[in-house]
């Protein structure tokens, strides 16, 4: 019993000291997905923000504090609701980063904001996360609207030109996954086409977990349509190029939304010689003009030296970009308090072409950043390069998909 | 007209497939009578061990088989062994949460394992097209169909003639009763469990050239397969070929002819319409056998 005391003691006046060394330090939350399914992605968003916060630390910290970052591992929107509150009421952060997936997100910005803490977003691309009025929700990265107008933008400005043809005269199909990922982009899809006075000819929802996309391939093939717009997971990605060369369907253009699109499991499993030439809209990957995007070089150095491997993907630069940005904002703020922090961020103003990702930052009222748009690449040799906007390209975009 | 008979030639394709998958899940939910919800996440052991044995032993799928095949049976075996056959006393709702169990465990230990890229084999002569006449198939979804008449045939073989085949038939027809005649019934629900897992091993095998595999690909199966099976009237084997069939050309003709995100739609509806007029499924033993 005595030993116990002692210990309880002991461990009492550990906390204590650690808690005084605390009041020192910036404490920060990051709350990722560190386990589970989305573990991969998720852990490379946190490296983007774990090397923000060393640099800054090793610079001298937060105007001379220490940060620390208190990790909250959020499988699911349960899990992230639980780590959000543990983080505002246990570990008493001043802010919370986050978060890669949306429906983690939408779940974890509502105890933020009830705890009255900010939550800056550096990764989820969901619109409603900045568009339900929470005062202290900002983010850096682009929204799914932002991607479907890109995709519907890129058939004016970059295929049409290439192809030599009016983009008016180009059919559109546009396919997408029926989940609210791929309902919600290719609804914003379909309104900028109107918008735009493009020809969308057909418009066909799928399940992510079909077996079979030939009824949909065959439906385009019918409907002769030029270029196909697809909002897809992986492995519906992998299918779809599969299929499209064995039903012979050959369109001029295939234009993805990120997702399955990006990664080179994809690209590996469909084969390089089938990927080739197809479009992607995403966030910057390393294959961007370093003139556009200062910075890129040097972080992808640093990435290198602190984990031995290169970026797996461009989760981490845009995560880093972000947290750059808040980690500013907090710096020239007068206090930590939300609605200080809030009126230093109303006021960041950072023209485009001026940070690692190339984008800009003027956030709305509504706490979502203006100057972004994703940038359109193509698989090219095996690899994604971007192609479009011409600052930001790294070489010429080529007409057609595939080898045939 | 064209794209008609190319609907039809992909939904006897895709029918096939479903027939190979079914058809293990007619043994253990029509006969063994364990609504196996783990189903789907044997077709992903074995597309993973199938992977496994191409990318690093180089060997073709097809050869892959054969291993997967006895791998598969021996897990089917022992699930029965180790965690059905002591729940058998038990109510029913213990062994679905078991199944249920066993699943989410499987799906798990391959994100853990594998994580959750997707692992693709590359084969390419499975992946040839033959054209006829303007249609094109896969050489793959020829095998598959090929290996669906067979396995169908075969089974069918199997269950007619031979001993072990009566007694498995005796224990589906009633239980008690097979046991008094001096059936092991035990031992004939392992074997049972065994060869319908086996026949999900050779699905995988012949799937894996078609679809990367991925931790959760057993849940894109698995409820159209529970469809075909209750649709072919439970034990019947022949039934679940028939139901794979039409499935296939449902899924196939709907998602062109109607919306392909409706197909699932369409699916349901013709199955409630089937189980309505002949509640026991289309090659049902009348009433009271389902």
């Amino acid at each position: 019993m005595k030993v116990v005391i002692k210990a309880a003691l002991a461990a009492g006046l550990v906390l204590g000291a650690s808690q005084a060394f605390a009041q020192e330090a910036v404490r920060i939350g990051a709350l990722y997905p560190f386990s589970g399914g989305l573990a991969l992605l998720g852990d490379e968003s946190f490296r983007g923000l774990e090397i923000a916060v060393e640099e800054r630390n090793a610079a001298g910290g937060l105007n001379g504090k220490k940060i620390d970052l208190i990790k909250g591992d959020a499988v699911d929107p349960n899990q992230a609701v639980g780590e959000a509150r543990r983080l505002t009421s246990v570990d008493r952060v001043s802010v919370i980063f986050g978060t890669y997936s949306s429906s983690l997100a939408l779940a974890a910005t509502q105890v933020a904001q009830l705890a009255g803490i900010p939550y800056f977003e550096l990764g989820a691309i969901s619109d409603p996360i900045t568009e339900r009025g929470l005062k202290y929700v900002f983010r850096t990265n682009p929204t799914s609207k932002n991607f479907a107008n890109r995709m519907v933008d890129s058939v004016a400005e970059a295929v049409a030109p290439a192809l030599n043809v009016d983009p008016k005269s180009l059919k559109i199909g546009i396919i997408h996954e029926d989940s609210l990922y791929g309902q919600t982009v290719s609804s914003f899809q379909v309104a900028r086409a109107k918008e735009k006075g493009l020809n969308v000819v057909e418009t066909l929802p799928y399940s992510a977990k079909s077996v079979d996309l030939t009824p949909v391939i065959l439906r385009l093939k019918s409907a002769g349509v030029d270029v196909v717009l697809q909002t897809s997971y992986q492995n519906d990605t992998v299918l779809f190029f599969r299929q499209m060369k064995d039903q012979g369907f050959k369109p001029k253009a295939v234009i993805g939304a990120g997702g399955g699109y990006s990664t080179r499991d994809t690209a590996q499993a469909v084969g390089n010689e089938n990927i080739e030439g197809a479009l992607n809209v995403d966030f910057p990957q390393y294959r961007t003009n370093p003139q556009a995007a200062p910075g890129i070089d040097e972080f992808v150095k640093k990435y290198q030296a602190k984990y031995g491997i290169p970026p797996r993907s461009g989760h981490s630069l845009t995560n880093y970009m972000g947290a750059n940005v808040f980690l500013d904002a907090m710096a020239s703020s007068k206090d930590l308090k939300a609605e200080s922090i809030r009126e230093t961020l109303l006021k960041v103003d950072i023209p485009e072409g001026k940070t690692p990702t190339g984008w800009g930052v003027k956030f709305d009222e509504k706490g979502q950043n203006t100057r972004v748009s994703p940038f359109l690449m193509q698989w090219q040799g095996g690899e994604l390069v971007t192609v479009f906007p011409p600052e930001a390209a790294v070489t010429k975009m080529k007409a057609g998909v595939g080898t045939n | 007209m064209d794209v008609l008979v190319q609907l039809l030639l992909n939904g006897i394709l895709l029918g096939s497939m479903y027939a190979i998958i079914s058809v293990g899940l007619t043994l253990i939910f029509g006969i063994v009578r364990v609504v196996n919800f783990a189903h789907g996440e044997f077709l992903m052991v074995g597309m993973y061990a199938t992977y496994l044995l191409g990318a690093h032993l180089g060997l073709n799928p097809y050869v892959s088989a054969v291993p997967v095949i006895v791998l598969l049976f021996v897990l089917g075996a022992m699930v029965q062994r180790f965690i059905i056959q002591p729940l058998l006393g038990a109510d029913e709702h213990i062994q679905i949460f078991a199944t249920v169990g066993l699943s989410t465990a499987l799906i798990n230990l391959a994100l853990l394992v594998f994580g959750a890229d997707l692992y693709s084999l590359t084969v390419p002569s499975a992946r040839q097209a033959v054209s006829a006449g303007g249609y094109t198939m896969l050489v793959g979804q020829l095998v598959m169909l090929a290996c669906a008449i067979a396995l169908v045939g075969g089974l069918h073989f199997f269950m007619q003639t031979t001993a072990l085949g009566r007694a498995i038939r005796a224990t589906a027809q009633n239980r008690n009763a097979a046991l008094l005649m001096g059936v092991k019934v035990d031992r004939v629900y392992v074997i049972t469990f065994g060869l319908g897992a086996a026949c999900v091993g050779l699905a995988s095998a012949l799937v894996i050239p078609l679809y990367p595999v991925t931790p959760t690909i057993g849940t894109y199966f698995v409820l159209t397969a529970f469809v075909v099976v209750v649709l072919g009237g439970m034990r019947s084997i022949y039934g679940a070929f028939v139901g794979a069939m039409i499935i296939g050309i449902v899924d196939s003709l709907s998602g062109y002819y109607i919306a392909p995100d409706l197909k699932e739609v369409v699916y349901f509806a013709i199955f409630i319409l089937i189980l309505i007029f002949k509640p026991t499924g289309l090659f049902g033993f009348g009433r009271g056998t389902e």
